[in-house]
Parts: C-alpha cells; structure tokens; sequence
C-alpha cells in the first residue's frame, strides 16, 4: 500500500484545489489519518473511490469526534535575548485547540484488500455552522451512519438523502454524544451507588441518606 | 369451607374436593401463554428456556403469542430502551386482563449495566406494575422457570373477592396505564408515579 | 311414549347445541359475577405492534378483482349443473355423457381463453 504521504500527493495532484493535511495518532497502535478540507470533501472521496491504484470501494465505519475547545499549555524552547546573550530558554505558550466537529471515515479496497484508510471532515465550529457534505452518494454504507453521527454529534450531512434520528425519537432536540451533553436526572433509584452515580443519587434525597 | 381432615380423607379415597376460587386459580395459573417480547440478550435466554433442555412447556406456557390480545403474560426480556417504552406500555395496556409481567434480567429491573445511557429506560417498573423480578444478567433459563413458578404461586393465592383481589377483579383497580410521550429531552412524564416509587436509599458514605 | 324416526336426531342436535352454548353462557354469567368492565383508550385501539395506528383499516380494494368474482361464478353455475348429472350418472346413456362432455370442454375452453389472456399472471 502506497504511504500516506504519496497518497496525498496524489490526491492533491488529482483533485485540484483539494487540501489534505495528515493528522499524526499518538497511541502505540494508532494509525494516522488524512485531514480532508470540507470544501472539496466529496471530489475527494469521488477521487479515492474511483481512482484504479487506490480503489476503496468500502466505507466501512463513520463515526463521530467532538473537539470541544481546549487551552493547552506547552513548553517551548526558543532562542531568546537575555543580558545581551543568545540563550536557549523555555517558554510556555499557550495554544487553542478544538472547536470542532469530525466526521472519520474507516475506508477499505476489497477489490485491492488493502485499507483502512481514515479520512477526516472537520466542521467550522460546534455551534451553528455544523454542515459537511454527505458522503452517502460515494459510498452507499454511510447512509445509516451518517445519521447516527447527525443524531449524536449534530453534524448536518448536506447531500444525504433521508437525514433524521436514527437512534433517538425525532422530537428529542439534544445530541447525547456531545461533551457538555447533561443527561436527565433519573437517579432516583441506585441500589448499589457509588462515586458519581452516588453523589447524583443523593440529589434527590435531601438529607443524605434515607428519603 | 371444607375442612383440611376431611378433605385429605376424601382425597385418599379419591374424591377430590374443590373451591371455586383454587379452581379458577389452578386454571389460570397452569394455562400461562406469554406474550413473545425479546427485546435483547434475555431473550435469548428466554427461547431457550422454551427449548426442549428447559422446557416451558411442562408448565403451560410454550405458546408464545404473536399478539398481545391473546396473551396474559409479558415477559420483559432485554433492555428497554426509552425510544421503546411507550411501545411497551401500549402493548401492556392492549394484553385483556387478567395480565403479569415479569421483568427478566437486570436490565427490565433497574436498567442493568447499561443504567448510565442516554437512552435506557432505567427499569420497566416505571410504567408498569411487574410482579415477578428475576435478577441476572442474563438468568439462566431455570431462573427463568423458578420465576415462574413464584408467579403460579402468587396467582395460586390471589382471593376471588374481598381484600386480595388482583386488578382485574377490582373495579376501582386502573385498567390501563398512561403511555409516556416522547419529550424533548427524556420521556414525559419519566416515571408514572402510581405505579413506581422510588425505594428509599439507606446507603451512607 | 312412542319415538319417531328423527327423535334421536333431534335430542342430539339440542345436546350438541347445549354442549357448544353452555361454557360460554357460564363464562358470561362468571364474568357478570365476578369481572367489572374496564374498557380504555388504548385498550381497545387497534393493534399495531406497539405504535399508534395511523388510519384505519378501510381501504378501497382494487377493482382488478372482479374478474376473481366473473371466474367463481361461472364455475360455481357449472358445478351446480354438474352435481345432478353425477346424481343421477348410473341411468343416463352414452349419449347424454357425451353432451355433458362438451359442457365442460366449453367452459375449459373459456379458463384456457383467460390464461392467455394473462389473468392469472402475477402482476
């Protein structure tokens, strides 16, 4: 299988104006995945589906990621000027991370067996301009998933074909896979609490113990 | 009331001596159909209590009924979930009285392992009155029988008239529970409180 | 007391009658005893599998099957000329045989005319 890197030379050569940036794993078995831009996210897909060296014909799994906003502080070594000597100091600069939602996307070649490749659609932001275009017309498989990932995570699929809860009822407004999701309080009953689950069961006994 | 010296004597001589009451009990309760209603894992272990190892059809009860109008027992098996709920409340309430649950494994119970999701319904008992709860995850097809056998038991000492009626015989008893409307952020309401109390929780840490 | 020829007809037709009626009258008079009413909302609706039927179950039925209706009624005529001609088969004759044989061979020639025609095709 071509590396990663030639793939996206390839498909940056292929689809002009498309970007591709590949996003390193940081886990012992993780595998690094291809940031696609939103703009040119179906061509690209269109691309990779139909392209003969490349050919994943199978979009097995779409799931989504919720990045919500995060400082993160790092230190830094950088050259400064102190006392009139170029000294190498440390700084800890703070950074913004997050912000977004993601569509992955695990894609297989059966005809080739080769895969997977992850491919990455990221949103604007987590508020209002949710919208990725809809894979679904390149890969029939996306069609449920997509919908699972608009039901959970809030992704809006333009270009899909029947986009509605799949998992919740159609009048539940939340996304329950979201962070700052807050679940209902039906606590009342634990007959084993403990941790968390304790200290939301004692909400509802004013007192602590018995009701 | 016939006395118990007399009728042991008539039984040995062969006469056998009855209630109105034991014999509309024993009629019921030997004549259980449930209600097919697997809803995940438990219900594997349901079918398998109707297999030929397990049997249910010793007592009665191998003809699982496709519809709930000809059904007098709903055996909740496998997690409820609350998009499924009102479902299960409106086939509770269109099964003809007399009618029992039994809410098998842990998950009809209190909502099992999976309590803490967003979409678990957290015990059947919210909305239903269940007589029978068999513990497990899942219970062993004998769990499964020894329930049961605690619900003939149980039907066994229901009186005819008086104080320990059962629903159906009581005109004052409900003779349908309000089914749950799909809210925007949980069911509404979350748990019917005529039917379910929450048990008050002595732990202290 | 003198017993007729259809006594025993009689007083087993009323017992079979009696036999079929009664558990249903003790049920009626049980239930009057013992069960009061309990009707509801949706305790009597239709049964959906759960859900909330959307309509009910009156639909117009297509009007392709008149010709199911046409065909039954044309070999129901038929097999109510063919059962005295079976009655009475030991005395007849040749010759009545034979017209009886053109009876039906003309009605065949009809149910083949209508399998050319395609009506029993699946649609």
């Amino acid at each position: 299988m071509q590396s990663l890197e030639q793939l996206k030379a390839r498909l940056e050569a292929a689809v002009p104006g498309a970007r591709a940036e590949i996003v390193p794993n940081g886990s012992p078995a993780g595998q690094p995945s291809l940031l696609l831009d939103r703009g040119h996210g179906r061509a690209a897909a269109e691309f990779l589906r139909d392209d003969a060296e490349l050919h994943f014909d199978y979009a097995s799994n779409v799931t989504g990621v919720d990045w919500p906003e995060k400082t993160v502080k790092e230190r830094v070594k950088i050259k400064k000027l102190v006392d009139g000597t170029e000294r190498e100091a440390e700084e800890v600069r703070e950074r913004k991370t997050g912000g977004y939602l993601e569509a992955v996307y695990h894609l297989y070649s059966m005809a080739r067996k080769e895969g997977p490749l992850i491919i990455r659609l990221r949103t604007e932001n987590r508020a209002d301009r949710v919208a990725l275009p809809s894979l679904t017309p390149v890969w029939r498989s996306c069609e449920f998933q997509e919908r699972e990932v608009f039901d959970l995570y809030g992704v809006v699929f333009e270009g899909h074909p029947d986009l509605r809860r799949i998992l919740m009822w159609p009048e539940f407004t939340d996304h329950p896979m979201r962070k700052d999701y807050v679940e209902p309080d039906d606590y009342e009953y634990e007959p084993t609490p403990h941790g968390e689950v304790l200290a939301r069961a004692r909400r509802h006994y004013p007192g602590g113990t018995a009701a | 009331m016939i006395d118990e010296g007399l009728r042991n004597e008539l039984s040995r001589q062969g006469v056998v001596t009855t209630t109105l009451e034991e014999l509309y009990n024993w009629g019921r309760k030997n004549s259980i159909w449930p209600l097919q209603f697997g809803l995940a894992c438990c219900a594997i272990e349901m079918i398998a209590a109707s297999m030929a190892r397990f049997d249910i059809a010793r007592f009665g009860a191998e003809v699982f009924r496709p519809s709930p109008r000809q059904a007098d027992l709903m055996i909740v098996a496998g997690t409820v979930t609350k998009k499924m709920a009102p479902q299960i409340v409106r086939l509770y309430n269109q099964m003809p009285e007399p009618k029992y649950v039994i809410a098998m494994g842990v998950c009809a119970i209190s909502g099992g392992p999976f309590k803490e999701g967003y979409n678990v319904l957290k015990g059947i008992d919210r909305y239903i009155p269940v007589d029978v709860h068999i513990p497990g995850c899942p219970p062993r097809p004998e769990a499964l029988l020894h329930a049961l056998m605690t619900l003939q038991k149980k039907i066994e000492n229901q009186r005819l008239t008086g104080q320990g009626r059962p629903r159906h015989l009581d005109a004052d008893a409900p003779g349908e529970f309000p089914v749950p409307d799909y809210g925007a952020h949980d069911l509404e309401p979350p748990n019917n409180p005529a039917v379910w109390r929450p048990p008050p929780m002595t732990r202290n840490e | 007391m003198k017993l007729g020829p259809y006594s025993f007809l009689t007083l087993f037709a009323v017992a079979g009658v009696v036999f079929a009626l009664a558990p249903l009258a003790m049920a009626w008079l049980w239930a009057r005893a013992y069960s009061p009413r309990k009707p509801g909302r949706v305790k009597n609706a239709n049964y959906e599998c759960g859900l909330e039927s959307k309509a009910t179950g009156w639909v117009q039925f297509q009007s392709q099957y008149y010709l199911y209706g046409i065909v039954f009624l044309i070999f129901d005529v038929e097999t109510v000329f063919l059962l005295p001609f079976a009655a009475a088969f030991k005395g007849l004759s040749a010759g009545a045989c034979a017209a009886m044989l053109v009876f039906i061979l003309l009605l065949v020639e009809g149910l083949v005319w209508l399998c050319v025609k395609g009506v029993w095709a699946r649609k």
